[in-house]
């Protein structure tokens, strides 16, 4: 329930259309993409204007009430769950481009625009923007900020945060801040950088600038099939080891085809243990000498067919597949768990023969779909929440293989973000060092931790409880930290 | 704003904190007049502020030894990679203990597979790629000056390939960091992408060692190109010279290098390094990489744009030793410009504009330093929109050098103005702090708390990179 006092204030703040209360206008913001995890916030506020939110945060601030932001809900990692005792705040209404400069390359655009909107609006200068996260077609810029989104094609053109030039955003105490700006560097601490990927924590953001890329005159992509899992993976390694960077490098296992290939028809080889998709993009001459050398090494690393795509259509078929992945799975299997690990790409063959062995063990159904190039995986664990003892053995299975990934060099999450989905894991990657400067840095921004509470980053207690719960070779871990 | 003034520390704490070193380092910490008075400065003004000790440690864990020393006794440390610094990042304004890294000199790994490499944080950059020759895989990021890749991440350096490669910000993967109460930690790592926890590398890049000290960095190596080649082109003014860049970016030309230098300071390199067939007329160089046959596309369409704008024929370096020569003078200018009046110090400015306001910016620069009659020749990386004005002046007379302060801050302001920023690869050290408030306003306060979490004491590097983030020693009590 909402402190009557503080929905007085919201309700001078905003129309009555803006402030849903009622548990029936509140339920379809009880979860995110994650929806393992649910609960109903407390009210959920829809502002358009800047100066609306900074109201609300004031008002929170004053009441130390929580505050969570929301974009279009797509995220994976329980990032938009909301606090019961807070407000959700979405910002579905900031949905305008606000402007696009062709000659700096750069677009201005509110939080609430859908990453593919940006492209469809640049396109009329031969630009778009490059980050392009599967859910493209829902979900937000702000999101993508606040998670660090990557997408098929980051491998070449970066992640989000090297996408960006600024963002503006109002801090818990409802001061405007701007981090970034038009240039290329910008003076004193990173903060646009720490912004980015910080799920909410620091600041609700309310403009973004992003950089625009030049269309490339050609993109060309080769599907290669391979017989053995490992091998693609030794293949990656190759392409990569030769000094090329792909324009998207991807892979995907055979359970991953078959599902996709029921539902998108893209003509992928059904027989094969693993496809390969590598796309080059440039001129034409680049492309086709780099097509070439890819050819090769495919080749050489035992590919057992090889298709180069000819036309655009035939391109954006092959792609249609891997971006239907998640879909596509989720019609052959009640639910599913949607893992997102990054390793060094050397690593991938050993991590492979795991997954395959655990899934053996837990009698559970893992698709594979992997940004190979960049080394970040996303297995796709099959289950049946109605199965009794299905979702523990899920989440299980998940945790041995974020565990594996940290243990060769990897970390717990490549662009999904922590949320709540992976805080025990974060306790296993960070030591206690590192968390209490990521609290440090908390307190410098939102004292009274209201934004997006219980998120990201873990509390020491919580890292100590579970330590305490898996307690390997009698070694435990923080052992300075006080227990219960 | 008004920064308030810290006590030095106290002299009985620095005593012990010396005699400490001393005893635990041996030879490798001195307190000799030379080497401290070299030690106070770096390569921009001449005006030095010496630290009470230099300690040359060789491990993460000395450096932490050292750090945990400073933090019990409050007394200032200034981490040190070659002293290459413009913007007097190093000199210790509060004394205290200077932890040169130039023995912490080994590349620990090479991943050929994975395009990285980790090195300590005294390498320095022609020693990475000397160390990587065999590999085929090289390391791009080039400021001119033979930096440590410690103090480049610190200062988040960039160079006249930062339009191809990006900058530090983009190339460094993770770091291991003593922070300010002496704990080593890692941030970041191999994996090429990580949305776990706050981007605390990043945060790191570029604070010019006021959050902690950079002891080893992970960095992201790229294949050699197939195929390379250096190309001149000199223009009758500066307009079309800048209208070319302008140009050439919009279209989408991948250039690795494109740098401009004006009329002026083109004279200063055909004097300082022997330049032959060259005029002194704003100049363009380009740098191409690729494939052959991408090279050669990218050659014709940057020659035919040129041509538009006015530019003399290509003359081309495809060697290796003529483009060698060529990058030689450039990386020079600095030295060259102050060949143009010896006995003159300079202020060298660094200011960054968007691409579209590149040429404004320039041209009113170019205007006023014409009008004010001072000796200022500008370079630029300007395919990113980097520009920097050396203003000279005879370090002898006050009204000279107050004359050519004056004219730095209004290149830095008029950046600003511009949607730019002061400050592109320099970083903010001790002689930008007004401009950064210009430029962030009430962020500053932010980056300002940000340093007090972080570093509650102020004892890393303090008095540099955020103004006022300095209390008395006496409140900042644990």
């Amino acid at each position: 329930m909402l402190d009557s006092n503080v929905h007085a204030q919201l309700a001078a703040i905003l129309p009555p259309a803006a402030l849903l209360v009622a548990p029936e206008q509140t339920r379809p913001y009880e979860c995110d993409g994650l929806t393992l995890f649910r609960a109903l916030p407390a009210a959920v506020v829809l502002p358009e204007t800047e100066a609306q939110v900074v109201a609300i945060l004031k008002a929170c601030h004053a009441a130390r009430i929580p505050v969570v932001a929301r974009g279009a809900g797509t995220g994976l990692s329980g990032g938009a769950l909301p606090d019961p005792a807070g407000i959700v705040l979405s910002l579905a209404k900031f949905k305008r481009i606000v402007s696009i400069d062709a000659l700096a390359r750069t677009a201005v655009v509110q939080p609430g625009v859908r990453n593919l909107a940006i492209s469809e609006a640049a396109a009329a200068y031969g630009l778009y923007y490059a980050p392009d996260p599967s859910s493209q077609i829902a979900c937000t810029i702000g999101g993508n900020v606040a998670e660090n989104a990557g997408g098929v094609h980051c491998l070449k053109y970066g992640l989000t945060v090297h996408n960006l030039r600024r963002v503006r955003g109002v801090l818990i105490t409802g001061e405007i801040v701007e981090f970034g700006g038009d240039a290329l560097d910008n003076a004193g601490y990173d903060l646009l950088a720490l912004m980015t990927g910080s799920e909410g924590l620091l600041a609700v953001m309310t403009e973004i600038t992003v950089k625009l890329t030049p269309k490339p005159q050609l993109a060309q992509v080769v599907l290669a099939a391979f017989d053995d899992v490992e091998k693609a993976g030794a293949a990656v390694a190759a392409i990569i080891g030769a000094g090329i960077i792909p324009a998207g490098l991807e892979m995907m296992d055979q359970p991953a085809t078959r599902a996709v290939e029921q539902f998108v028809h893209a003509d992928y080889p059904l027989d094969a243990a693993a496809v390969l998709l590598v796309e080059s993009d440039g001129t034409p001459e680049e492309v086709g000498a780099e097509i070439e050398e890819i050819r090769r090494l495919l080749t050489e690393a035992g590919a057992t067919g090889l298709r180069v795509s000819k036309d655009e259509a035939q391109r954006l078929l092959l792609w249609s597949g891997r971006k239907a992945a998640f879909p596509a799975v989720g019609r052959i299997s009640p639910d599913y768990y949607c893992m997102d690990g990054t390793i060094p790409r050397k690593a991938l063959p050993r991590v492979l023969r795991a997954i395959a062995q655990w899934s053996r063990e837990f009698e559970l159904r893992c698709a594979n779909v992997f940004h190979a190039g960049d080394g970040n995986l996303h297995p796709l664990i099959l289950f049946d929440a109605n199965k009794p003892g299905e979702s523990e053995k899920t989440v299980a299975f998940g945790d041995r293989i974020l565990e594996l990934c940290i243990e060769v060099g990897g970390t717990v999450t490549g662009e999904h973000g922590v949320g709540v989905e992976k805080l025990n894991s974060m306790c296993v990657q960070f030591a206690p060092e590192e968390l209490a400067r990521f609290h440090g840095i908390k307190e410098a921004f939102d004292a009274y931790r209201l934004l997006n509470p219980g998120k990201a980053v873990p509390t020491l207690h919580r890292c100590a409880e579970m330590g305490r719960m898996r307690v390997h070779h009698g070694a435990l871990p923080h052992p300075d930290l006080p227990r219960f | 704003m008004k920064t308030p003034i810290r006590a030095q520390p106290a002299a009985d704490a620095v005593a012990a904190v010396i005699g400490t070193l001393a005893r635990d380092f041996g030879d490798r910490a001195q307190t000799g007049n030379a080497i401290r008075e070299q030690h106070g400065h770096g390569e921009g003004l001449a005006d030095a502020a010496l630290p009470d000790v230099v300690v040359f440690p060789q491990s993460n864990e000395e450096v932490a030894g050292i750090v945990r020393l400073c933090h019990a006794a409050r007394v200032p440390v200034i981490a040190f990679g070659v002293g290459t610094s413009l913007e007097g990042h190093v000199a210790a304004l509060y004394g205290g203990v200077c932890i040169d890294t130039s023995q912490m000199n080994r590349v620990l790994e090479v991943n050929t597979a994975d395009l990285d490499c980790r090195v300590q944080a005294g390498v320095t950059r022609e020693q990475v790629n000397a160390e990587l020759k065999d590999t085929g895989l090289f390391f791009p990021i080039d400021p001119g000056a033979n930096a440590s890749i410690g103090g480049m991440a610190s200062t988040r350096a960039s160079g006249t390939n930062a339009v191809r490669y990006g900058t530090m910000r983009e190339n460094v993967l993770g770091l291991t960091v003593v922070t300010a109460d002496g704990r080593i930690i890692r941030t970041g790592g191999r994996a090429r992408k990580s949305s776990a926890g706050y981007d605390l590398t990043r945060l790191f890049v570029g604070a010019e060692g006021t959050l902690g000290v950079i002891t080893e960095v992970q960095l992201r190596l790229y294949g050699l190109p197939e195929a390379v080649s250096a190309a001149v082109c000199q223009f009758p003014d500066l307009r079309n010279a800048v209208d070319t860049v302008i140009n050439a970016m919009q279209m989408g030309i991948p250039v690795a290098r494109i740098e401009l230098l004006d009329a002026l300071q083109m004279r200063a390199c055909i004097e300082y390094s022997k330049l032959d067939g060259y005029a002194s007329l704003p100049t363009l160089l380009f740098e191409f990489h690729g494939s052959e046959a991408g090279v050669r596309e990218q050659a014709q369409m940057m020659e035919a744009i040129s041509k538009e704008h006015g530019g003399s024929a290509f003359q081309w370096a495809t060697q290796p030793e003529d483009r060698s020569r060529l990058w030689k003078s450039r990386h020079n200018a600095y030295y060259a410009a102050l060949a143009l009046a010896p006995g003159k110090q300079a202020f060298a400015t660094d200011a960054c504009v968007p691409i579209s306001r590149l040429a404004d910016c320039l041209l009113e620069t170019r205007a006023e330093l014409d009008r004010e009659g001072v000796l200022a020749p500008i370079v630029g990386h300007v395919g990113d929109g980097n520009f920097h004005v050396v203003v000279l002046f005879d370090p002898a007379s006050a009204a000279e050098r107050a004359k050519a302060e004056d004219i730095a801050r209004r290149v830095s302001l008029r950046a600003i103005a511009m949607g730019g920023t002061c400050t592109g690869e320099h970083g903010i050290g001790l002689h930008k702090l007004e401009a950064l408030v210009a430029e962030h306003g009430e962020a500053v306060d932010l980056m300002r708390t940000i340093k007090r979490a972080l570093d509650p004491l102020d004892i890393m590097n303090p008095g540099k990179t955020v103004p006022g983030a300095r209390q008395p020693i006496a409140d900042s009590a644990c």
